[in-house]
């Protein structure tokens, strides 16, 4: 009788300490799981739902090469309030805007005073916009690709 | 008002079920181990505060709360290992122990509930600056002060209820801190002058340095209490790095903390005493005098091992005070490296949660505040496990949510609502 006792109390105080780890595996893989999530959540905000790559630029504007990621509707201009931020006298505050609607790219010129050029033309409506394409503001050239 | 949706929160809930199976286990190895025997009877009490716990989870759920389902648990947690050890130490305080828990849990609902928008806060911040220090001068005070443990941090009516304000004041500071550094932080952090790689921002921009320091200083020559000044400095050096970016406030605020502790040293008998009896605890004219605590928490620690002595079956009951003081040590000696170690981890999770919440906020008020709050707990289990294993001075900082006491506990309980304010928010920004 008094040798179960004492075993069934070491079980029990056994049990507490196994106990308070599975309890902290379960809350440790809690916080794992929301930092994985939250590093998606960073990923697809830095990767966007396409990129325009700046593919001709000068001095005071982005660096070539530079991916600028896209969202569903994307502004574009030179004011920094803008998604895509185009630092060129020749922009506009607001330039243009580019969007993905019915399954395709477009892009709109926003009034802008010296207008929009794409694939070397100025758009006057709003015109489809494919992978490969390139559109130009002033003396910054951009090419519209896939996220990575 | 829109009549609240409720949501159902899985993951707390699934979580509060393994607090659950520990709180019980632990406490029926307790109480067996006092009486010798198994009686169901006796879970009476912990039934009573799961019960607590599962009526706070509800009361998140029926709001339709959006915020973080995991900082809930740790803390309930952590104050369930609380109440397995005030049986365990000091079971006529049990009691006492669960209504406190009911005025915590209530000062958490009413804090999840009002205010309803958090940066109101930031508007009143020199009301709550006025607050702060009224509260830390009110144990001076003629009347009402008391002073218990060669500390005078204790207001109360003699005999009726008595509360340390210094746990009331940490929350105000932060919130004071998180409104004044979201205001003022551009100025402190674009300083006009360099000298090579120290900034040298004009006088008027140190002065709310100087003047921490000084109320940091006062408190510690006037109340007595080392823990105090050390948070209460820590805190605010801190949340100045978090809001400047800039180390050189901190190491100066530091070498200010380090000349005043000096000069302290040496003018004021009871900074000495705790610095001596740290340095040197089994000197033969302290081991059984100021050094009696201290050294018999490191004898506890001692009798600890990779196991512990299994709960219930040490011998905590020699440290004086072991239930405010010394839980840790207590603790430790049941349940060895193993349970220390899971204790520790604890804060851990809890102190990395507020970090995340912080870093998720929407506004720099609240990112500081979440920040603010966090380093509290961090900070307090750091100066208190610390003092209890004679790494530094002791002090009388309490051990959050598990240490016993009243004003400890429901401050704690408000700490954390406010956090999981914070997360609800960003919940609901982000969608």
């Amino acid at each position: 009788m008094e040798i179960t006792f004492a075993v069934i109390l070491w079980a029990v105080r056994i049990a507490f300490l196994v106990l308070l780890y599975l309890f902290l595996i379960r809350a440790f893989r809690a916080l794992h799981r929301s930092l994985s999530d939250e590093h998606i959540a960073v990923t697809a905000r830095q990767v966007g739902l396409a990129a325009l790559v700046v593919i001709r630029s000068h001095a005071g504007g982005p660096r070539v090469g530079e991916r600028l990621p896209l969202r569903a509707v994307s502004s574009v201009g030179r004011d920094a309030g803008n998604d895509v931020v185009l630092n060129d006298e020749a922009a506009s505050t607001k330039h243009a805007i580019v969007s993905f609607a019915d399954g395709d790219w477009w892009l709109e010129d926003a009034g802008s005073t010296n207008g929009t050029l794409l694939n070397g033309s100025r758009i006057w409506d709003k015109e489809r916009f494919h992978y490969g394409d390139e559109v130009a503001v002033g003396r910054i050239a951009l090419r519209l690709e896939r996220a990575q | 008002m829109i009549r609240p949706r409720p949501v159902a929160r899985l993951g707390e809930l699934r979580l509060l079920v393994w607090v659950a199976a520990f709180t019980l286990a632990g406490y029926v190895a307790v109480v067996a181990a006092a009486s010798g025997r198994f009686a169901w009877y006796e879970i009476v009490v912990p039934i009573a505060v799961l019960a607590i716990f599962g009526a706070l989870h509800l009361f998140l759920a029926s709001i339709g709360f959006r915020g973080d389902q995991l900082l809930l648990p740790i803390s309930v947690g952590l104050t369930g290992i609380g109440f397995i050890l005030v049986e365990r130490l000091a079971p006529g305080l049990l009691l006492q122990q669960l209504s406190w828990l009911v005025i915590a849990a209530g000062a958490f609902c009413v804090t999840i509930l009002i205010p309803r928008d958090l940066s109101v806060l930031a508007r009143y911040k020199y009301t709550w600056a006025l607050l702060g220090v009224v509260l830390l001068v009110s144990p001076l005070l003629p009347v009402v002060g008391r002073e218990i443990n060669g500390a005078s941090i204790w207001v109360g009516v003699a005999g009726v209820v008595q509360f340390e304000p210094w746990e009331f004041v940490k929350i105000a500071l932060v919130i004071f801190f998180a409104a004044y550094l979201e205001e003022y932080r551009e100025v402190l952090s674009t300083p006009p002058r360099r000298l090579g790689p120290i900034p040298v921002p004009p006088i008027p921009y140190l002065l709310p340095i100087v003047g921490m320091w000084l109320v940091a200083m006062l408190v510690m020559v006037f109340e007595k209490d080392l823990g105090a000044t050390l948070l209460f400095f820590g805190i605010f050096l801190a949340m100045l790095y978090l809001a400047t970016g800039e180390p050189f406030y901190v190491v100066i605020g530091l070498l200010m903390l380090v000349a005043g502790g000096f000069v302290a040293y040496h003018a004021f008998a009871h900074v000495a005493a705790r610095v001596d009896v740290w340095l040197a605890p089994f000197n033969s004219d302290l081991r059984f005098d100021q050094a009696y605590q201290l050294t018999q928490g490191l004898f506890s620690l001692a009798n600890a091992g990779l196991l512990g002595a299994g709960l219930g079956n040490g011998m905590p009951e020699q440290i004086p005070v072991v239930w405010s003081d010394f839980v840790f040590d207590a603790f430790t000696e049941e349940v060895g490296f193993v349970g220390a170690l899971a204790l520790l981890a604890f804060y851990l999770v809890f102190v990395y949660r507020g970090m995340l919440i912080a870093l998720r906020a929407p506004t720099t008020f609240l990112q500081l505040l979440a920040a603010g709050l966090s380093f509290i707990v961090a900070f307090q289990t750091l100066v208190i496990v610390a003092g209890n294993a004679k790494l530094i001075p002791l002090t009388g900082i309490t051990l959050p949510f598990v240490a016993y006491g009243g004003s400890s506990l429901v401050t704690n309980f408000m700490l954390a609502a406010v956090l999981l304010r914070v997360s609800d928010i960003t919940a609901r920004v982000r969608r």
